[in-house]
């Protein structure tokens, strides 16, 4: 829980306001059920006490086996209501609290991939707490407000009990609960303070522990696993002063709680033996009011609680809020293009481009060549779209028109940018190779060949034959199970499968061997621009592999910003030595 | 789940799971450290629950002496006796939960350090046999599992156990009779559970699954969110999330179902021992064999073991599941470690043999055969051949990663197996394919093996690579905060990292595996430039994954098929005509004019 979690009711920011009330409406069917069923039952728990006050008063004590047969009936029919109505309230409460947590985790999730790219500023961890701890706790609050309500009404029965009994010791405990739960709760800040604190204490020793089984071949590498475990030793020791810190107001607290409970019932038990001696209320009556002075803590405390869980529902709806109503960083265009694989970059300035102008035409293999990472690390950024047009000088066109104005599916679905470090998602070998074949193109035998065909350009062939069930062989997120080299080639393929007008590659080649890159340089050329290839894909790739460079029509070399040569790469590598020792390395 | 034919994983492959016994006797040696602690514990908690004994009992009396009728001044005196046994609980309850907390935490604390230490001590070639997902989840959940058990379960669990134990020893000592009618209780108690937790323990197993599965959606589409965006596989994912949430809400309410019938059951325990006592107690007082009082002080004894009860019923779930995860991170701390030899030697200088070694992975094809190399002190060697002739696996073998089937290993003159590790890992450094950057500051990532080490000096070693200029340029320099939850750093920035913390090292031996590989167009020159900073003046064996890597080598070695067929310098090999030259020939036809 961080601190933010504690922070007071009323802090929540508008839009966190909103949700909570939607949380309620969307929920009121459930809600109603839910808090009925609470309601019943904290009543019967309350009458519990006075159950047992009666049966003693007219049976026990009078002897009368009539009177016993009919109160332990009347006990029975107690407790079926109470669990009855506990049973059917909480699995409402319950279904509603988990579908409301559902929707809300579905509908952050679709924020965040929302291909306009939300602008939250906040990164993939952060995000994912939202998606699924603050999710899960705003939807608490379905668990808080009908506990609030069911221990107002157990308060409530148990006062109209206390006072029917005697009015002036009813008002006595009324008054005296809740000056005493008040009381305790003075505590509360300080334990939730300490608490937050050793929760992060415990958090990071839990993540250090992680992050170092995960690095430990680098640990081991360079012989610093004592050193790693004489740290973690260090954060561990930590987290238990933290931990230790924080034992004492939680064991103040309820030793506090204990003591005052106690003290609550020797005064109504006092109160009530005075009352029961002058004859002022009879046995049965005083057994009644020392048990609902034992009761009467439960829904008081819980009333507690639920100040504190709606707090934290505040608190989560406040951040979910900020990242669902976070706007967007890229406007959508409304233009449809028909798709022709012509790009042109035209005098275009962002981050350190200065004034690049490029061309790639239907059906041309082009190489790109930068000095300086980061600006061919702005090319690939610009034909990804990714970069909002107000942050670009200089027009970026595709098939004609300003990126921009494309509609989003469009642009992406004509000029294809397969990330420099390759995604793959957990599935099959199959799901992943073929997650940009379009839906409706060739299904069955063809499908499979096409895959086929595209393992085969890019060496993925080998990878999927290393595994016994093929295509069918299913890795985990990420393909974590596949080396550098094996993800790249299947990353690749996946591209190539996709058969994008325009595909744009980012190094595409790093993680494999020269014999492999070879191949992949080939199978790319051929699958692109090969005979059977169809006219008019187009192709561009930043690389300083001479393998790939050296089957590219034309190779630029961007220096400065802005194109600084042009040619083939045989031309290139010939005149400029600078070249040369780029790509020969 | 992914189990395809061989998916099956061997034995081998499973870190041991410690049986009931033996981890209790872990738990019980880590007790023995805090011994005067969990005795001061248990006796306090004890104390402080008899404390809440006496207000009942004392209740019992107040209504008999109503019942006779008594003066208000015995009345005050009884109740005076609550308030006090009131404040005594109070304080002794609030002395038991820190003494509880003090000693749960303290082992807790030992406990986890020990499984940590134990795993990031694992010999070498046992960790290469694990799969990495195990071993982390017995130092991550299992370990988080046992801790919120002990920090949130325990206390209360101990404290219902004690409370339901002194209260029945209250009801029989109050009239034995009364205390066998509340018992009528426990065998509804004990048939619930007997019904429950069969049947709810797959159904958790499920959820746990379920969840594990949506965060796994939800994981894979953030990270990939690049890749989903160019794919235009946002509905696709969205869906999956959908539809993966909705499984795991749906089994949430499913065990929920469940657990409320179980609860049904709890209900029909308590109202069943409460008649019983209300019934015997209207017996007894009948026969005058016991009076009103004594009826009233048990059904109140009774009315408060409700709670505790309910407690334990609901509790004893976790806490199977916290022994679970006890027994899985007492089975990591079980295993052994090897013990340093007895007569450990130091290596005399960096030099490196590799004699007659072979090796093949687990009844396998061989990957080595009958390797023989020597690489002199200051020697730079690099190790050139496809994919599969065993690079990697050579150079793991010589970085004592895996121990080879056959031949040995000398190290400036000693047997691997005669170094102690502590002298191994600080003579030998491996730079492998596997980059990590940790969490922390940019300047802790380079210091891992030398954690004194000064700001100067990590600035000396990230010059030494040339990766100072970028890192001083990080938004807070050396100290920003790097990796998970921090600024996520290129492949060929944690390349460098690993360099720069070979040179702070400063081992005599280095290997280099793999270095490079992922850097990009004008990075990989840099990391090149690196790697041979990094190995200036130690003996360096160079996994030369890329030809341009081994060009500068003093010498080059070439495996095929896990043999070595050629040996020279470039120029050598290039004049000789062999293998070597037919791939520099390759790469060079491509590599454009020389």
């Amino acid at each position: 829980m961080s601190a933010a979690d504690t922070a007071p009711a009323g802090t929540a920011p508008s839009g966190g306001g909103r949700l909570l009330r939607r949380a309620l409406l969307r929920n009121r069917g459930r809600l109603a059920i839910g808090v009925t069923g609470a309601s019943l039952h904290q009543t019967a728990e309350a009458l519990v006490p006075v159950a047992i006050g009666l049966v003693i008063d007219r049976a026990v004590a009078t002897g009368d086996v009539r009177a016993l047969a009919v109160s332990l009936a009347g006990l029975v029919l107690l407790f079926t209501v109470l669990t009855m109505s506990w049973r059917f309230g909480a699995r409402s409460l319950v279904a509603a609290i988990q579908g409301e947590a559902h929707l809300l985790r579905v509908e952050a999730a679709e924020r965040m991939l929302d291909p306009r790219r939300q602008d939250s500023g906040m990164r993939a961890g952060e995000q994912l707490s939202i998606a699924t701890s603050d999710a899960d706790r705003l939807a608490r609050l379905l668990h808080f407000g009908p506990s609030f309500v069911s221990g107002v009404v157990g308060l409530a029965v148990s006062a109209v009990a206390l006072l029917r009994i005697d009015s002036a010791l009813g008002l006595g405990v009324l008054v005296g609960v809740p000056v005493l739960v008040g009381a305790v709760q003075v505590l509360g800040p300080l334990l939730t303070r300490r608490a937050a604190s050793q929760q992060a204490a415990t958090a990071a020793t839990t993540a250090l522990a992680a992050d170092l089984v995960r690095g430990l071949p680098v640990l081991r590498g360079v012989g610093a696993e004592t050193a790693a475990a004489d740290g973690y030793q260090r954060s561990s020791g930590a987290a238990l002063r933290a931990a230790l810190h924080a034992a004492a107001p939680s064991g103040a607290y309820f030793g506090a709680t204990t003591a005052g409970g106690g003290l609550l019932l020797a005064g109504a038990a006092a109160f009530a033996g005075w009352a029961a001696i002058n004859g002022r209320i009879t046995i049965g009556e005083l057994i009644t009011v020392v048990g609902l002075a034992q009761f009467i803590t439960e829904p008081v405390r819980e009333l507690g609680l639920c100040g504190q869980g709606i707090a934290v529902a505040r608190a989560s709806a406040g951040r979910l809020a900020a990242m669902l109503d976070a706007p967007y960083r890229l406007a959508p265009g409304d233009r449809a293009v028909a798709g022709e694989a012509r790009v042109d970059l035209r005098g275009v300035h962002h981050g350190p481009l200065r004034g690049l102008t490029l061309s790639v035409r239907p059906g041309e293999f082009v190489g790109v060549v930068g000095h300086d990472p980061a600006e061919t690390r702005a090319l690939v950024a610009l034909l990804s779209g990714r970069t909002p047009p107000g942050e670009v000088d200089g027009d970026v066109l595709v098939d004609g028109v300003p990126l921009g104005d494309i509609r989003l599916d469009d642009a992406r679905r004509t000029v294809l940018v397969e990330p420099h470090e390759p995604d793959l998602f957990e599935g099959t070998l199959r799901d992943n190779v073929r997650a940009g074949v379009p839906a409706g193109a060739a299904g069955g035998g063809d499908d499979e060949a096409g895959l086929w065909a595209a393992l085969r350009a890019t060496a993925g062939d080998e990878v999927v034959r290393a595994h016994p069930d093929g295509l069918d062989h299913r890795i985990t997120d990420r393909g974590t199970t596949l080396s550098g080299g094996q993800r790249q080639r299947l990353a690749l393929a996946r591209a190539v499968a996709a058969r994008p007008p325009v595909l744009v590659l980012d190094e595409p080649t790093t993680a494999v061997d020269a014999v492999t890159e070879e191949t992949v340089a080939q199978g790319l050329r051929d699958a692109r621009h090969g005979p059977d290839a169809g006219a008019g894909l187009a192709t561009l790739v930043v690389t300083s592999s001479p393998a790939l460079l050296a089957r590219a029509d034309r190779v630029v070399v961007l220096s400065g910003g802005a194109v600084a040569r042009e040619g083939t790469h045989a031309d290139l590598a010939a005149a400029d030595p600078d070249y040369r020792r780029t790509v020969l390395r | 789940m992914t189990a395809g034919p061989t998916a099956a994983p061997s034995a081998h492959r499973v870190l041991p799971i410690a049986s009931a016994r033996a981890t209790l006797a872990l738990v019980r040696a880590e007790l023995r450290g805090v011994r005067g602690p969990a005795a001061a514990a248990l006796a306090v908690s004890a104390a402080a629950n008899a404390c809440a004994l006496i207000a009942p009992w004392v209740l019992g009396l107040l209504v008999d002496a109503v019942d006779e009728g008594t003066t208000t001044a015995h009345a005050l005196t009884l109740t005076g006796a609550i308030a006090a046994a009131a404040v005594a609980g109070g304080v002794l309850t609030a002395v038991a939960f820190t003494l509880l907390a003090r000693t749960g935490e303290t082992v807790l604390a030992r406990l986890r350090e020990r499984v940590v230490r134990r795993a990031l001590l694992l010999p070498a070639p046992v960790l290469a046999r694990l799969s990495a997902g195990d071993l982390l989840s017995r130092v991550g959940d299992d370990v988080a599992v046992v801790g919120d058990t002990i920090r949130e379960k325990v206390p209360f669990l101990l404290s219902a156990l004690l409370t339901v134990v002194l209260t029945m020893g209250g009801l029989i000592a109050l009239d034995w009779r009364l205390g066998l009618a509340g018992m009528c209780a426990l065998p509804v108690y004990a048939f619930a559970l007997r019904w429950y937790l069969p049947r709810s323990a797959p159904l958790y197993v499920d959820e746990r699954a379920a969840m594990g599965e949506r965060a796994q959606a939800l994981v894979g589409s953030l990270h990939g969110a690049e890749t989903v965006h160019a794919y235009r596989l946002h509905a696709h994912r969205r869906a999956l999330v959908d539809e993966r949430s909705a499984v795991a809400r749906d089994a949430t309410v499913r065990v929920f179902r469940l657990f409320t019938r179980f609860g049904g059951s709890m209900n029909m325990a308590e109202c069943v021992g409460l008649s019983a006592i209300l019934a015997v107690g209207f017996a007894l007082v009948g026969g005058d064999a016991a009076t009103v009082g004594q009826t009233t002080a048990a059904a109140l004894y009774f009315h408060r073991l409700f709670g505790p009860l309910g407690a334990i019923m609901v509790t004893f779930n976790d806490v199977q599941s916290a022994g679970t995860s006890l027994a899985r991170m007492a089975g990591v701390a079980a295993m052994p470690l090897p013990e340093p030899p007895a007569d450990a030697m130091v290596p005399a200088d960096g030099g490196v043999e590799v004699l007659g070694v072979g090796h093949r992975y687990d009844g396998g094809p061989p990957v080595l055969r009958d390797v023989t190399l020597r690489v002199a002190p200051g020697e730079r060697v690099a190790l050139v051949g496809g994919s599969g002739a065993g690079k990697t696996t050579l150079a793991s073998v010589v970085a004592g990663l895996l121990t080879p089937a056959e031949g040995a290993v000398r190290l400036g003159g000693a047997p691997l197996d005669r170094l102690h590790p502590d002298a191994l890992r600080r003579h030998l450094a491996l730079v492998s394919q596997d980059t990590h950057v940790f969490a922390g500051t940019l300047a802790d990532n380079v210091r891992l093996a030398v954690p004194d080490a000064g700001e100067d000096r990590v600035r000396a070693a990230l010059a030494a690579v040339d990766a100072l200029s970028w890192a001083a340029a990080l938004p807070e320099g050396l100290d920003t905060v790097v990796g998970e939850g921090g600024l996520r750093l290129t492949a060929f920035q944690a390349q460098h990292l690993a360099l720069a913390r070979v040179v702070l090292a400063d081992p005599a031996v280095v290997v280099l595996d793999e270095a490079g590989a992922e850097a990009g167009s004008a990075g990989a020159r840099v990391l090149e430039r690196a790697a041979v900073a990094a190995t200036r003046g130690r003996t360096a064996l160079v996994v030369a994954h890329r030809l341009p890597q081994a060009v500068e080598a003093d010498r080059i070695v070439v495996l095929d098929a896990g043999r070595v067929v050629e040996s020279g310098t470039h120029a050598d090999l290039v004049a000789r005509g062999g293998r070597y030259a037919d791939l520099w020939n390759a790469w060079s036809a491509t590599g454009a004019p020389a």
